[in-house]
């Protein structure tokens, strides 16, 4: 039971901390939480559910595709939400502001054109099941959890690594003095959300298949904003870590004390933690993040 | 704090979204002007019915199969002697409208009684005029408790044809102990939705009375995703069946991620699940689930209806709406001709004494106290290759 509970909370946690990655990364550079995140997740279920039931394509190329579509987006939404008001040094309270402006318009978008319909993904992966000792856990969570391992891996190691990875690391430090340095400030935002915006497309697929895809995907994102804020906003591991926990409590609390108060624990436990750390368990310092 | 603040307003706005996709009501065409005789040879009977609106697939076929049934009727001489005639009007589903048209049905038309109307909320609504009026009102598939019983007070003159909603959680323990031999039972169910928590409530009476053990109880709240970990802690003591009286959308998830867990018993649920949506959303893993249902085109006592529908209109009858309507007549007849009298008061005295009356789709014994048909056989069906198929149809004993 013990470990049935922790494997579900992983797998769980796993989701929450993909996603939470995407609202760190954005904020580590912008200082802002870009609450349209989650509406580049539920366009990134869509689009891997039409990519492998309208075009009849594979699984990878379903994965690949939906990750494109979130890249794709992700910038576009840069250019054409944040951009103007980056030229303009606006405060981040108004980057916040057009992030949810952003996230209601395509939901909305999402209303008028698809509907309220639920789409429910083929069964790629097969309903097959991989026992450990005595607890189990499906085939299509351990291949998510695995993926987004090597995702995260992967973007550590590209902030880490490569010279883009330096710019987008000089420009959460400070973007002024990055731009005096020669870095290109524009190409850098935009790679920071074609990045986050492949995770976001990423998230979808892998939420669209556990679940479904509909408009309203966005409440499980909430949660991953939980998680990200406990983590420490605009830290990467903090991410992570910040899901991983959130998961396996909500999955403790269920299991071990109600599944109808989960909700409040989870809440809780977000305030407990900025009260005693207000930057979160991983967070840095700064003036003025909203 | 900041942060906390945006994430609360962030919160806010999205709960707001959420609540903000009410429906918009379709301004209803008049239904056809009441006529004029002062016949005393005929008895006339209102049918309040949705024939526009969300509801007028149910509404127009149970409006056909009521003309085509009272005809029938008439042409075996009506009520000793004296013709039926069906007064109907349109309700929308909407409950001001359905007041109007109850008040127009007693006030102009004087009807002796009413049929109608599908809906819990709708059929409560127009008490509020047949119970002072003293009108019989039969409703055909208002499946919510409080439809003929109001703070424990039955209303006197307020019937149903169709079982109450927890019923079906009284069928599925008892089909699932005799039928399946099924001797432990888990129950997950949404405390968010009436219906689901007195469906779970009734289900562990009724299965703990035929002897078997609840496992396990495990509760969500509407649109929950992940249900994992409650499904962890059910499927520990190996349940024979899971029942999870809930709409279709979380019904299909939960068995999807079971079914992800290695549980390997059988599913069972209520009438909630008879949407198709629930193939397409739960995949392989809603095979072979069973649910509790109102009526079923391969019901074999009403073959011979569904025959004459089909001659009659070209099409099938929209079920149940159509032959719990037609329960209802056959109810209000037998009433009215016991009564020997078009009094409502004697009508629904005489409604109250109906015992072992052959409807349409069984027997039907009303209970004085509720004004519930009791042991009104169920359904049951069963998911099948991407089908809804029939198994039986069961009488709780």
């Amino acid at each position: 039971m013990l470990l049935q509970t922790a494997i579900t909370g992983l797998a769980i946690g796993g989701i929450y901390a993909l996603m939470a990655v995407g609202y760190s990364l954005v904020f580590s550079v912008l200082n802002f939480s870009n609450f349209a995140h989650g509406s580049v997740i539920m366009l990134g279920a869509y689009a891997g559910y039409f990519i492998l039931t309208k075009a009849g394509a594979s699984f990878p190329v379903a994965l690949a595709g939906s990750m494109v579509a979130g890249a794709v987006l992700g910038i576009t939404n840069e250019r054409l939400a944040y951009r103007p008001l980056r030229v303009r040094n606006a405060r981040p309270l108004y980057f916040m502001i057009s992030a949810m402006g952003v996230a209601i318009f395509l939901e909305n978008l999402v209303y008028a054109t698809l509907g309220a319909h639920f789409y429910s993904y083929p069964e790629v992966l097969g309903r097959s099941i991989v026992r450990i000792g005595g607890a189990s856990i499906g085939i299509l969570d351990l291949f998510a959890l695995a993926f987004s391992s090597v995702a995260i891996t992967g973007l550590h190691l590209f902030l880490h690594r490569t010279k883009s990875g330096l710019a987008i690391r000089a420009c959460s430090f400070d973007m002024t003095v990055a731009s005096v340095f020669g870095v290109r400030i524009d190409r850098t935002v935009g790679l920071v959300f074609g990045l986050a915006g492949a995770l976001a497309g990423l998230s979808g697929i892998f939420l669209g298949m556990k679940y479904m895809a509909y408009p309203t995907m966005g409440w499980i994102t909430n949660k991953a904003y939980v998680a990200a804020v406990i983590g420490g906003l605009g830290s990467l591991p903090g991410a992570v870590i910040g899901g991983i926990v959130l998961g396996l409590l909500e999955t403790f609390v269920s299991v071990y004390v109600s599944s109808i108060i989960r909700d409040v624990f989870s809440f809780s436990a977000l305030v407990l933690v900025l009260l005693a750390m207000p930057n979160g368990l991983m967070g840095k310092y700064v003036e003025e993040k909203i | 704090m900041k942060r906390l603040l945006a994430a609360a307003m962030v919160l806010c706005l999205l709960g707001f979204q959420l609540c903000g996709c009410g429906g918009g009501q379709k301004p209803g065409s008049e239904a056809k002007t009441p006529e004029e005789p002062k016949d005393p040879e005929v008895i006339k009977i209102g049918h309040a019915v949705a024939l526009t609106g969300d509801a007028s697939i149910w509404g127009q076929s149970e409006s056909n199969a009521l003309k085509m049934w009272v005809n029938k009727v008439n042409d075996q001489g009506g009520i000793d002697g004296k013709k039926i005639q069906l007064v109907t009007y349109d309700t929308r589903a909407d409950s001001v409208e359905a007041v109007n048209v109850a008040k127009r049905m007693i006030e102009q038309d004087k009807v002796v009684a009413i049929i109608g109307a599908a809906q819990s909320g709708v059929t409560i609504a127009m008490t509020a005029v047949t119970e002072p009026a003293k009108i019989p009102l039969i409703s055909t598939t208002a499946t919510n408790p409080e439809v003929t019983v109001k703070d424990g007070v039955v209303r006197p003159h307020t019937f149903r044809v169709c079982f109450i909603d927890p019923f079906q959680g009284t069928v599925a323990a008892q089909f699932a102990s005799t039928k399946l031999g099924a001797k432990t039972a888990a129950v997950l169910y949404d405390v968010g939705s009436d219906y689901s928590s007195w469906l779970a409530q009734y289900f562990i009476e009724a299965f703990e009375k035929m002897g078997g053990t609840v496992l396990g109880k495990e509760a969500f709240r509407t649109g929950e995703l992940d249900y994992r970990a409650m499904l962890g802690k059910l499927k520990e003591g190996k349940p024979d069946v899971v029942f999870i009286p809930t709409a279709q959308k979380e019904a299909a998830l939960a068995m999807k991620q079971a079914r992800d867990l290695g549980y390997e018993g059988k599913f069972l649920g209520g009438d909630n699940w008879g949407s198709p949506d629930i193939i397409e959303l739960g995949g392989s893993a809603v095979e072979g689930g069973y649910f509790v249902n109102l009526a079923s085109l391969e019901d074999p006592d009403i073959q011979d209806f569904i025959a004459e529908y089909r001659a009659e209109y070209g099409s099938d009858p929209v079920l149940p709406n159509p032959v719990m309507a037609i329960d209802a007549l056959i109810v209000l007849v037998e009433a009215i001709k016991k009564a020997g009298s078009t009094d409502g008061g004697a009508i629904a005295k005489a409604i109250e004494e109906i015992k072992d009356l052959e409807a349409l789709t069984g027997k039907i014994t009303y209970d004085p106290a509720t004004h519930n048909p009791l042991n009104k056989p169920a359904i049951i069906q069963q998911i099948k290759d991407g089908q809804f198929i029939y198994v039986e149809k069961y009488v709780t004993s």
